[in-house]
């Protein structure tokens, strides 16, 4: 009997997912790279014709000015405790609320629900108020200012995530507990929370990420003393081609601790992006 | 076992009594545990939107005295605004397009990545970056690549097309839009990519087993397994970014400046110009109680299904 | 003192009544299961007791104290979960002085009691290991060990056996058993399993859609069973059971199954009526001698099945047109089409009242 003609596959040829992730590839890579080279580009090269793939005398002229001259070291510095502070306080109270929902379904389906349409609350509508309340009470251009108003801001998530979290771990271990003799803070503190670390551990780095990363709210309430790495870039709008480098060199910066720590965490990915909605 | 009786095991008794405190702390456990995310966000959230409704109505302006009740004077203004009109209609329109850019792109990308093959963390890593980049730096990278005379893309393109290309990407109306997309879908088509792709990878492998031995085409598979079970992780996804999309600023800020002129005024930088480069901060409360409004609805009628849809 | 008085308890979520309305006494050192299918209200009962529920109503008394508003941990109660519930942080060592710890016990005492359980159930050389690195048979005794460290008033069981294979199942049946015996103490015993109920219990009570349908020893049970739920949930096989006629013929009482007719050697009380008549495996045998035993009756049988089981076998045949099951010797060699007389031991069957299924 001769053997039966090979069926279609079920899915495209492998030569068609080759180009498709070829491309998005070299999609992905090209604005990176370009960014790369334009940060250690000699001045000289910019307006080269062909452009300049890889400069023969790389530099890190622009690296230095970025971070000095136009105060991207302090930037980089107060985002690093700006974030920190908020996303320590964001998994902290984000945790406890998290594990009063997922146990005892706190507040009902209200509260939840409650919490989850902050996350797409169109900053626009809380900044104004926030500016001007901040002014009132001396909080503009505070790193305090900042903290809180970051700790709101990646509270949604946080609260998501871990409630996700804490809804697929079995209660039995929590009521051993309970039965042992703790009281329900002792059982969380000693039982869930270990338990939990990894999830917690997740939600704080896409915190993290997302203060990092976050422009709006710094444009509006900071200004000379607590301004975030992302809006020092403000400084390079509407240059007649001087700052390149510096815009760049700044932006490599700020990339290189945000991926590093993405792509550590891409594990609880799926989790994070769609609110814990969904398992990874 | 042994058989020996449990002579050193004596009862243990009750532990240490609670102290008032303790014991209150514990009988409301539940609510001290929510309170501090609640009062804080009743404090950054709720206080300052009930605010901005007030200011909506009252004449608070930096450059113009008092704060005298106008009723629904600064909401007229916006209305009236044929800027505010068209940030409204460029914002559907830039929102809309990428998005749905982004999640044809994405589930492409996805159907790519499903089968296991070497190599694939790597590049799944690659393709994630993008995500964990600020949305300013993304404008800044996209700028240096499209803007005249520094980016090299006009070079390229005239490699490319064999003629001499001369676009202004960030000024010239109809590229700056595309400029803008671009940027936008460079962005977020990962976003799409991974949640599709953990949808595909949640549908049993043995309904295609099955479908094969059936006979069933490629085609046909995918109409009749893959997107019945894709279809809440879709509407999850489409949700979402829809949701973030319709905010559009950072990328505006940088690329483009709201520029040229008003060209690229989304809804958010529309407000951000009354606001803070107007000093109209009513007006800028009131239109932005507007745009408030027509995202509730919306996040309310998605959201609340989302939540009832998902087991989890 | 240890007793266990529940009285008037009930529990409901919502409109959902879980447990409505149980009286229960359970004195000192007694080891009694709560058994029943799914969805009876037997963990509900006892998570109850335990704290880890609050009671709707009613009263739970513990060594003559009513503990309805003490938490869990003041309750010095231990409790045996089906998934084992062990910290999975903490080495075997550290899960089995957990509770001595939450209650500021010394280091060396916590040590040494924990030393003497470990001792008591084989584990001493798993102490420093950590829970995923156990067998499940294993994990449960290390559960089991965080009970009994701290001598607790009462036991509670959640179906611990469960998730255990069939042969560790009997192994962990049978030390749960011997524990008993050693430490007397009172245990309460969640299963839907009727073998362990059967062989743990000291007192069975069986529990359908929230109350219980009969409580009583195990033998109790399983010979006087008071309605046809108890006959059919207890013995396996199961009891058949057939609907008949209770009759008074002139020769005395008979149960009437369409052309036949089984004497009975008590009359039952009340007058002639539809009845069921519940009949277990045992209580049917080859005919042994000329005539049948005391109280039994003889009826000719055409068997249609046969199971083998290697210490009996059992054959169904048709009594009136019901299937019924004989146990057979192992080695009666029997085949399907064979005609056979049966023995009917009538004195210990089971007859239940049709319309209410109860037990006459």
């Amino acid at each position: 009997m001769a053997a039966p003609a090979r069926r279609r596959r079920r899915r495209a040829p492998p030569f068609a997912r080759i180009l498709l992730l070829g491309f998005f590839l070299v999609f992905v890579f090209v604005p990176l790279y370009w960014m790369f080279n334009t940060s250690i580009k000699p001045s000289d090269d910019y307006l080269a014709i062909p452009p300049v793939w890889f400069p023969d005398a790389p530099t890190l002229v622009h690296y230095q000015a970025a971070l000095f001259t136009y105060r991207g070291l302090e930037g980089l510095i107060n985002s690093l405790i700006i974030s920190l502070s908020a996303t320590v306080l964001s998994a902290l109270l984000g945790t406890l609320m998290a594990y009063s929902l997922a146990r005892f379904n706190t507040g009902g389906q209200h509260l939840s629900f409650w919490v989850l349409s902050q996350r797409f609350l169109p900053p626009i509508g809380i900044v104004l108020p926030v500016f001007l309340i901040y002014r009132n009470l001396g909080l503009y251009d505070t790193h305090l200012g900042m903290i809180f108003a970051y700790t709101v801001f990646t509270l949604p998530v946080s609260v998501w995530m871990m409630f996700a979290y804490f809804r697929q771990m079995p209660r039995s271990m929590e009521e051993a507990a309970l039965v042992d003799g703790c009281t329900r803070w002792q059982a969380f503190l000693r039982v869930a929370v270990p338990l939990a670390a990894p999830g917690i551990v997740a939600a704080a780095v896409f915190a993290f990420i997302a203060c990092w990363t976050e422009f709006f709210f710094a444009l509006i309430l900071t200004s000379q003393n607590a301004f975030t790495l992302p809006t020092v870039f403000r400084a390079f709008i509407g240059f007649q081609g001087a700052q390149y480098g510096e815009a760049a060199a700044l932006a490599m910066v700020s990339l290189v601790p945000s991926i590093a720590l993405g792509v550590l965490a891409q594990r609880h990915l799926v989790r994070g992006l769609t609110l814990g909605a969904v398992r990874g | 076992m042994t058989d020996t009786p449990i002579a050193p095991l004596r009862a243990a008794g009750a532990p240490p009594r609670l102290s008032a405190l303790a014991a209150w702390s514990d009988r409301n456990f539940k609510w001290l545990m929510v309170a501090p995310a609640v009062a804080l966000i009743l404090a950054l959230s709720v206080y300052p939107l009930l605010f901005s409704l007030v200011v909506s109505f009252i004449n608070y302006d930096f450059l113009i005295p008092g704060h005298a009740f106008v009723g629904f004077d600064n909401f007229e203004r916006v209305i009236a605004d044929p800027v505010a009109r068209w940030s409204l209609v460029l914002t559907v329109f830039l929102s809309g397009t990428s998005v749905a850019i982004e999640f044809v792109l994405g589930l492409f990308v996805a159907l790519a990545m499903v089968r296991s093959f070497r190599g694939r963390g790597l590049i799944m890593s690659i393709l994630i970056v993008p995500l964990f980049i600020s949305p300013v730096i993304v404008g800044q990278a996209w700028t240096l690549l499209l803007q005249r005379p520094f980016g090299p893309t006009n070079y390229i393109l005239s490699q490319l097309l064999g003629h001499e290309v001369t676009i202004s990407w960030l000024t010239e109306s109809p590229w700056l839009y595309i400029s803008l997309i671009v940027a936008d879908v460079w962005q977020w088509t990962p976003f799409m990519f991974v949640i599709l792709l953990a949808g595909l990878t949640a549908i049993p492998p043995n309904l295609y087993e099955a479908a094969e031995l059936d006979g069933v085409g490629a085609w046909q598979a995918f109409r009749a397994i893959t997107l019945p079970h894709l279809g809440p992780m879709m509407l999850l996804a489409l949700t979402f970014r829809l949701l973030d999309a319709i905010r559009l600023f950072d990328t505006i800020f940088i690329m483009t400046g709201g520029g040229p002129g008003t060209q690229t005024y989304t809804a958010s930088y529309y407000l951000y110009t009354v606001g803070f480069t107007q000093f109209h901060l009513s007006q800028a409360t009131a239109g932005s109680w507007l745009f408030l409004i027509v995202t509730a609805l919306v996040v309310v009628a998605l959201v609340r299904r989302l939540l009832r849809v998902e087991p989890v | 003192m240890a007793q266990v008085r529940i009285a008037g308890l009930s529990k409901h979520y919502g409109s959902f009544e879980a447990v409505r309305g149980i009286d229960l006494d359970i004195p000192d050192g007694e080891f009694t299961v709560l058994v029943g299918p799914s969805g009876c209200g037997k963990s509900t009962l006892l998570r109850t007791i335990a704290g880890l529920e609050e009671a709707s109503d009613g009263t739970i008394e513990i060594g003559g104290e009513i503990v309805n508003d003490l938490r869990p941990r003041d309750r010095d109660v231990a409790m045996v979960f089906q998934d084992y519930a062990l910290y999975p942080h903490m080495t075997v060592a550290r899960n089995i002085g957990f509770g001595l710890r939450a209650r500021k016990m010394p280091r060396a005492e916590v040590a040494a009691r924990v030393d003497e359980a470990a001792r008591m159930l084989g584990i001493t050389r798993l102490l420093d290991r950590y829970p995923r690195q156990l067998s499940g048979g294993q994990r449960q005794r290390v559960a089991i060990g965080r009970a009994i460290v701290r001598s607790p008033r009462v036991f509670l069981f959640d179906e611990p056996l469960s998730n255990l294979d069939a042969q560790l199942r009997d192994e962990m049946r049978s030390e749960i058993k011997r524990l008993h015996q050693e430490i007397a103490t009172t245990m309460i015993y969640v299963t839907h399993d009727q073998i362990e109920a059967m062989t743990l219990a000291d007192r069975i009570v069986l529990m359908r859609d929230g109350l219980i349908e009969q409580q009583g020893s195990p033998l109790e049970l399983f010979e006087r069973p008071v309605s046809t739920f108890v006959a059919g949930f207890l013995g396996s096989p199961r009891m058949s059971i057939m609907p008949g006629t209770l009759a008074r013929t002139g020769a005395g009482p008979v149960i009437r199954l369409g052309e036949t007719l089984l004497p009975l050697p008590r009359a039952p009380a009340g007058d002639e009526r539809p009845v069921l008549l519940g009949l277990r495996p045992e209580h049917l045998t080859r005919a042994q001698g000329p005539a049948p035993a005391e109280g039994s009756c003889r009826v000719e049988a055409v068997i249609e099945l046969i199971q083998p089981t290697g210490s009996r076998s059992y054959a169904t045949f048709r009594l009136a047109g019901e299937p019924v099951m004989a146990e057979l010797q192992a080695h009666d060699v029997s085949r399907p089409g064979e005609r056979m007389e049966i023995d009917v031991n009538m004195a210990r069957a089971s007859i239940f009242d049709a319309g209410t299924e109860r037990a006459i």
